[in-house]
């Protein structure tokens, strides 16, 4: 079919020479350039920057290894190791511990009063500056601390105890402390998000408490359960705080060595220890990415929220 | 529209066994009481409603039933003769078919269906067999692999009835289950849950608010309010003999004529209504003193137009009053004039357009369509 219609041509302008995409993408794409000039450009000067080599503030443009050589010939391989082994124990901890919180302030507690002190007490922490949070531990856990005055005075040791500070004892109990809310705010939004209706249909049909929690509440509180991962797990291996004040000497972990190889201006060491944080947070999102495979990826952990 | 058995509905069902007794069941949410010693019985394939206003505890009594609400005391709660009191919902031989259809998000529609049956151990081909012919019972048969999100309202209510039903529980109760659903498709879904019942003879509990879809399905009604039952009884008997005041307002009876009790003799009751004297049948129980304040209740539908002047004797069978022409309103169908009479405005409703009268005079209705209750109690 055939129409004599004649339309009116605009004069040709600007967005007629650029391709014509729907108004999402240019705002889209508005927003991408923002993040690679603000995030995405400085990581990379920082992994330009670990190649590089030179001394005190004149630096030589060769391309080179030295950085990365030098980190693990001094043991840097093995505090790697271990800066990724306690921040994964400790996540797990605190999924442990978190979930079973949050599913009971979200769907146990019917207290108001009991539900506000809480949360408060999840939020009063952020009110004091991270180091000041950890290093009332040392009071507590010190050779002359609370915990060793106890023992001493009750008989139970002869002579104080010594791991209770500066070990990974220590950092993992500071690091469990610090990262308790970053994993139960997200796992409580999404069981709170799980409508009563759901757990009263799955008991209705037959469904044992236990088989609601597998069946029902846990596919459904993925999304949070993810989201506490990956808000623990990475903000941890980039702590400085806990691993310094807590483990001292003693327990060495990545993200305050970066900081103290930046105090005494070591900056290219540092930036090659930067590039290896990077990249284990990389390996992490991939690792996430195969892990939520069998549940349809991180589109699927999400398909539960459309209703 | 009752099943079509020969057995005659009504408490408790004669020919049929029991299959759900409720006793002295009360409830509270703090100081409110939801649901005040109630006792209810159903019987094996019957189709009983519950019906109420908003806060008559009809949903609550239905969770008690469920086991989804624990009783702040009860007497006895017996499912198929097993006392279920101490028991959970999920060991409960019933399942709920839920207001907003609560069908797991997550889930397939087919693995919404097999829930159930998986929770319960049963084998994967089994379970998909018996998920198919209840997806063909609420005839969605394609359905299986879909998601949740891709289904329309009426679409969700089916698949919500065929996983309560793929159980074969010996009750199904339904929570307003049609409350969600534009009229059209309401009046679609009420003849596919009676087919439904009929095929499968699983007594139905089924809670509305709506009067309506209560006469149209139920064997028997329960009418509650404020906790209490008011009435119970087949749909004729709350519609045409109403216990009280409320129950005939709760039914749609549009013109409540109260006066004096003059007496009651057989079935028939004559009341005082300023100078007039109406009779009806007798539908408040017990018969209170002569002069208590009791009502008349008469349909619009049965108020009928005369030219006839209104004479000083009582006429055999019929109850008139002189009256004047007052508001009409078109309605579609039918009419609505209401009346001017001088104890108050009576409504008639006139579907037929020639019975409507020009130079009206008076009105009437027969004796024995009209019924005469008390104001309070039951």
């Amino acid at each position: 079919m055939t129409t004599n219609v004649y339309t009116y041509r605009k004069p040709a302008g600007l967005r007629d020479y650029l391709p014509r995409l729907p108004a999402g993408v240019w705002s889209l794409s508005g927003f991408s350039l923002l993040w690679f000039g603000g995030i995405v450009l400085p990581l990379l000067a920082i992994i330009v920057v670990s190649f590089l080599q030179g001394r005190g503030l004149n630096i030589n443009f060769d391309p080179t290894f030295l950085q990365y050589e030098r980190f693990f010939s001094y043991g840097g391989g093995e505090m790697l190791a271990r800066s990724v082994r306690i921040a994964g124990t400790v996540t797990i901890v605190e999924l442990l511990l978190a979930f079973p919180f949050a599913l009971w302030l979200a769907k146990g507690c019917k207290n108001n009063t009991v539900k506000l002190l809480t949360f408060t007490a999840l939020t009063v922490p952020f009110f004091l500056s991270p180091a000041a949070r950890v290093i009332v531990w040392r009071s507590v856990f010190g050779i002359n601390g609370a915990v060793n005055q106890v023992l001493l005075g009750t008989g139970i040791v002869d002579e104080p105890v010594l791991w209770l500070i500066f070990s990974e004892f220590a950092v993992h109990f500071g690091f469990i402390g610090a990262f308790f809310p970053t994993m139960v705010w997200p796992i409580f939004l999404s069981v709170s998000l799980i409508d009563n209706d759901f757990l009263e249909a799955s008991g209705d049909l037959g469904a044992s408490r236990l088989r609601t929690l597998l069946h029902i509440i846990l596919p459904l509180a993925l999304p949070g359960i993810v989201a506490g991962f990956v808000f623990t797990f990475i903000p941890m291996l980039g702590d400085a705080v806990v691993a310094s004040h807590m483990g001292g000497n003693n327990v060495l972990m990545l993200a305050a060595q970066v900081q103290s190889l930046i105090g005494v201006s070591n900056f290219l060491v540092a930036a090659a220890l930067a590039a290896v944080v990077l990249a284990i947070m990389l390996a992490f999102q991939v690792l996430l990415w195969f892990a939520l495979k069998p549940v349809g990826g991180l589109a699927g952990v999400f398909a539960s929220l459309r209703r | 529209m009752t099943s079509d058995n020969n057995i005659a509905p009504g408490a408790p069902s004669p020919g049929r066994s029991e299959v759900l007794s409720v006793e002295h069941a009360t409830h509270q949410f703090g100081s409110l009481v939801a649901v005040d010693d109630v006792s209810i019985t159903a019987g094996r394939g019957e189709f009983l409603t519950l019906l109420g206003e908003s806060g008559s505890g009809k949903t609550t009594l239905l969770r008690l039933i469920a086991g989804l609400e624990r009783p702040t005391k009860i007497g006895g709660i017996s499912i198929e003769g097993q006392d279920v009191a101490a028991l959970p919902a999920s060991r409960r031989n019933c399942t709920t078919v839920f207001q907003h259809y609560a069908l797991f998000p997550h889930m397939s529609v087919g693995q919404n269906i097999e829930y159930g049956l998986r929770v319960r151990g049963i084998s994967q081909s089994e379970r998909r067999e018996r998920a198919i012919e209840a997806l063909n019972l609420v005839r969605l048969p394609d359905k299986y692999d879909r998601r949740v999100h891709q289904l329309s309202g009426g679409e969700r209510q089916r698949i919500s009835l065929a996983r309560a039903l793929v159980t074969r529980p010996a009750i199904l109760l339904l929570d307003e289950p049609l409350g969600a659903l534009d009229e059209k498709l309401r009046v679609d879904m009420q003849v596919e849950l009676l087919d439904l019942h009929k095929k499968l003879g699983i007594t139905f509990i089924y809670v509305t608010h709506s009067q309506e879809e209560a006469l149209t399905m139920s064997d028997r009604i329960i009418l509650m309010r404020s906790g209490n039952i008011v009435q119970e009884g087949p749909p004729t008997d709350l519609f045409d003999r109403p216990r009280n005041r409320f129950v005939a307002d709760f039914m749609g009876v549009e013109n409540l004529i109260e006066g004096a009790l003059e007496a009651v003799s057989g079935e028939h009751a004559s009341v005082r209504v300023g100078e007039h004297m109406l009779s009806g049948m007798w539908s408040g129980g017990d018969v209170p003193a002569a002069g208590t304040k009791v009502c008349v209740a008469v349909r619009a539908e049965r108020v009928r137009l005369s030219n006839a002047a209104a004479t000083n004797g009582q006429e055999d069978g019929v109850n008139r009053l002189p009256c004047q022409s007052g508001a009409t309103i078109y309605k579609g169908k039918y009419v609505d004039r209401t009346l001017d009479c001088d104890i108050g405005p009576v409504k008639a409703r006139i579907w037929d357009r020639d019975a409507d009268i020009a130079d009206l005079a008076s009105l009437w209705w027969r004796t024995d369509e009209c019924a005469v209750t008390k104001i309070e109690g039951s």
